[in-house]
């Protein structure tokens, strides 16, 4: 019992450490450059080859007609590995910094291009 | 008197087991006789999905293994694909592999650490260990872009060079990190009720241990020096100095004061890469491998659908921080392997809890359990 | 002196006192202005308490994130000072649930059996010169006496939930407790020897010179240990905590009697604080404060230790792991009586011999 001596010493050095909270609603953390979010698709450069949706190792991408082809997401599925980015001949496509991707339903999960086009 | 034995169910949900493990105890009063751990909560069919993915797809699967510590899981899987290929990597690749694999191992054991004394009381010791993780963290989202399945490990390579401001933030990190450890051994070696809840629970003997088939820092606790980093050096570990932590008591205490050892270990290891840190290119240049014409030249990847190794089987094995890791790859020529088989640290660790409990009482089982450090990731799959 | 005198006062200063009291004598009932007088005193004693507990609530939850490096409850209101508002919101509006086959009776009670004595224990407490309930002559025994009534309580709980997992942890709360309560009382008794009274008044009185705490530390690291032990914080919680087998004797209870066991929890925290103080900080003695009533520095000065040694019970909880039950049984009866009675005899030696 009469070692409790030691770990008060250091809980008083302790508590004058700062606090890491981040009020989450209030404050956001900054994100990295690289941060694997949502999809976007540069509506010029993409031309639909087709190559992001058979390196896809979860089915997640479906090229679809919209103006031209473009890739359709399904966030479902994704789980944000990155490949699809690797393998994109033009660059077209990236992973942005959005990650409050909730949704009320399956099918509100299924980002058509007209949601991702930049 | 006669007493009869009681069985009582450790449900799957139970807060302090690690994931969804299910315990059948057999008690007899308040001692526990046997114990009978139920798994399979967690199963996801990992080692199927990699006969019907490639090569390539495979390595974000291998993340969500062990999902504390990713890095290494890839890695495991890569290195076995690079040596049933003979696929040389670049120095300055190996290099930024071993720093991000040693980083993971700080992490790790700090979650170990932290979980290990929630499920004790003292829940001080988990917001520490997850400060200092959410650091290391941020440095993995500079360096891949996630912060906990990192996919970045890629066969030849990694996949992307080290961004600026890398080498700079890790040294920082490097620098208060050993003040932070000592806090933490200041704040338990010498806590005497730390002491009377670890030391003597939990005993495994050395014979036992290696009967059963337990590995790492559980069975470096037991006086057997036993780390694949030493014995078969993979990577550039040779190029490093750096000790095998061991201890002789075979106890709880034992296998805390293996991992506290082992971080510091790692931190050395760290700066001694980040000092001897080669310049080059990032991704192997053996023709077949490289990068796709168009794609910049640092970025690591090939056309998934061709990339054939040759057929033939491959068992290699790394030192993840849990145990040892190993991948059995069988290839039949396409492009995808015909079976991948994962041996895990913490499926094999676990059997070891029916010998340390036996004769214990329940508040010891958790901590014993805490101490074989299982994630039910592992050992489902 | 004590608050009966003091309302006394303020009602002769208001002038209201004297005509009221002869006008009731003349029909003979003046015994309903004392009443009176006594049932004010009550709820303002009760109304600190339970302002102090709601307090005590926020603070324990402020000091454990500081301690851990984290904020603890910022969104309510400043700095979360409206937690323990909404948390007792929640906690009224649940449903009250009572188990098909328990005892709706003892069931109904339980609470009340471990809340009330937790409050009864601040009569003898001196919060300042005159600011105590009453100054009985066995205040101390008092104190031990009632505080040994919630166990009771706790038994009554387990009991009546009818779930055998929370009469086994009713069992070793109150197994816990009654272990404890020996070397509590054993130290409380030294302390006695060496102030010559049992009334808190006069134990107060004597530390003029110099606090208790000096000259008996062994027999404040006992009192100290066996006092958190009592009321089963962390490092002996084990009934209270999540990770054991039987979640504890109150899992049954839901809503308002929830509320009355947490209630319980920290008023029986300050009021062992208080005890605490008063035997061995000094109670309210310190230098005067300017431009203060003596009465209010005195006052001042008794919550500042008060707080200090709530704040220690706090900082406690965020460093330290559980102690196992068997080993905490043990040290109770192994390790913290003998040395309470080694304090009480040597102690009793120094006094004999003229020392102290």
């Amino acid at each position: 019992m009469k070692g409790l001596a030691v770990t008060m010493k250091h809980i008083l050095k302790v508590g004058n450490r700062p606090q890491v909270t981040v009020q989450y609603p209030y404050e956001r953390m900054p994100l990295a450059e690289r941060y694997r979010g949502l999809h976007a698709v540069h509506e010029d450069k993409c031309i639909g080859c087709g190559l992001c949706e058979i390196s896809c190792p979860n089915a997640t991408i479906k090229i679809v007609r919209y103006k031209k082809w473009y890739p359709q997401f399904d966030l479902g599925r994704c789980m944000f590995c990155g490949l699809c980015v690797d393998a994109c001949p033009e660059s077209a496509l990236i992973m942005g910094g959005k990650y409050e991707l909730a949704d009320s339903s399956r099918e509100r999960l299924i980002y058509t291009p007209d949601r991702v086009l930049r | 008197m006669e007493t009869e034995q009681l069985m009582i169910n450790m449900g799957p949900v139970h807060p302090s087991t690690h994931g969804v493990c299910r315990f059948k105890l057999i008690m007899n009063g308040e001692i526990i006789r046997d114990i009978i751990p139920v798994i399979g909560y967690l199963h996801r069919g990992t080692e199927k999905l990699g006969e019907m993915k490639t090569y390539l797809q495979f390595v974000p699967y291998t993340d969500r293994l062990d999902y504390i510590s990713a890095m290494p899981n890839n890695y495991a899987f890569v290195k076995a694909v690079e040596e049933l290929c003979g696929i040389e990597v670049p120095r300055r690749a190996e290099y930024i592999r071993v720093i991000v694999m040693e980083l993971n191992r700080i992490v790790n054991h700090l979650v170990a650490i932290g979980s290990w004394l929630l499920d004790l009381g003292a829940s001080t010791m988990i917001m520490y260990g997850f400060r200092e993780r959410e650091k290391v963290l941020s440095l993995y989202e500079m360096l891949c872009g996630a912060r906990m399945t990192f996919n970045y490990i890629r066969f030849g390579g990694v996949r992307d060079d080290l961004p600026p401001g890398f080498i700079e933030k890790t040294r920082e990190f490097l620098k208060e990190m050993p003040s932070r450890i000592a806090d933490y051994e200041a704040l338990l070696n010498d806590n005497e009720i730390f002491l009377m809840r670890m030391k003597n629970i939990g005993y495994i003997s050395a014979k036992d241990a290696i009967n059963i088939g337990v590995t790492g820092p559980t069975l470096r606790g037991s006086d057997v020096d036993y780390d694949i980093r030493k014995l078969q050096p993979y990577s550039v570990y040779e190029e490093f100095d750096f000790k095998a932590c061991v201890r002789k008591e075979g106890d709880s205490y034992a296998r805390y004061m293996v991992r506290i050892d082992e971080m510091r270990e790692s931190l050395k290891i760290v700066e001694q890469a980040l000092n001897n840190l080669p310049e080059g290119k990032v991704v192997s240049q053996t023709p077949g491998i490289g990068t796709y014409r168009w794609a910049p030249s640092t970025v690591s990847t090939f056309f998934p659908r061709i990339f054939n190794p040759p057929k033939g089987e491959v068992y290699s094995r790394v030192e993840a921080p849990k145990g040892e890791l190993g991948f059995y790859v069988v290839s039949d020529g396409t492009n995808k392997p015909y079976r991948v088989k994962i041996r895990s640290p913490s499926f094999c660790n676990l059997n070891a809890i029916g010998t340390m409990v036996r004769g214990l009482k329940i508040p010891d089982l958790i901590a014993a359990f805490a101490s074989i450090d299982i994630v039910l990731g592992d050992v489902d799959r | 002196m004590n608050y009966y005198d003091i309302i006394v006062w303020i009602l002769n200063w208001l002038r209201v006192y004297e005509p009221v009291n002869s006008f009731l004598e003349k029909y003979g009932i003046a015994i309903i202005l004392k009443l009176f007088i006594i049932f004010v005193v009550a709820v303002i004693v009760l109304a600190f308490v339970a302002l102090t507990v709601m307090l005590l609530t926020w603070l324990e939850r402020k000091v454990f994130a500081h301690v851990q490096a984290r904020f603890g409850p910022m969104v309510t209101g400043w700095h979360g000072l409206l937690q323990p508002i909404a948390d007792g919101v929640k906690l009224f509006f649940k449903e009250d649930i009572v188990p098909a086959k328990a005892d709706k009776w003892l069931f109904t009670i339980a609470p009340f059996i471990v809340f009330v004595p937790a409050f009864l224990v601040f009569v003898p407490i001196p919060f300042g010169k005159s600011l105590i309930v009453q100054d009985l002559r066995v205040g101390i025994i008092y104190i031990i006496a009632v505080s040994a009534i919630s166990p009771i309580g706790v038994l009554v709980a387990g009991w009546a939930s009818n779930n055998k997992y929370s009469l086994l942890g009713a069992l070793r709360a109150a197994a816990q407790d009654i272990s404890y309560e020996v070397p509590l009382a054993l130290s409380a008794l030294a302390v006695v020897l060496l102030a010559g009274s049992l009334s808190t008044q006069d134990i107060v009185a004597k530390q003029q010179d110099i606090w208790f705490i000096f000259l008996m530390p062994l027999g404040f690291i006992i009192f100290l240990i066996a006092s958190i032990a009592e009321m089963g914080r962390i490092p002996f919680d084990l009934q209270e905590s999540e990770q054991e087998l039987v979640a504890g004797f109150f899992t049954e209870y839901s809503g308002a009697k929830f509320v009355f066991f947490f209630l319980a929890e920290y008023a029986h925290l300050f009021a062992i604080a208080g005890i605490i103080t008063t035997l061995f900080l000094g109670g309210w003695i310190g230098p005067l404060i300017p431009f203060l009533h003596p009465e209010i520095s005195y006052f001042i000065w008794f919550l500042i230790k008060c707080y200090a040694v709530i704040f220690f019970a706090m900082w406690l909880r965020g460093t330290v792991p559980r102690v196992r039950i068997d080993q905490l049984l043990g040290i109770g009866w192994k390790v913290m009586t003998p040395l309470a009675l080694i304090n009480l005899l040597l102690y009793g030696f120094l006094m004999a011999l003229g020392v102290i």
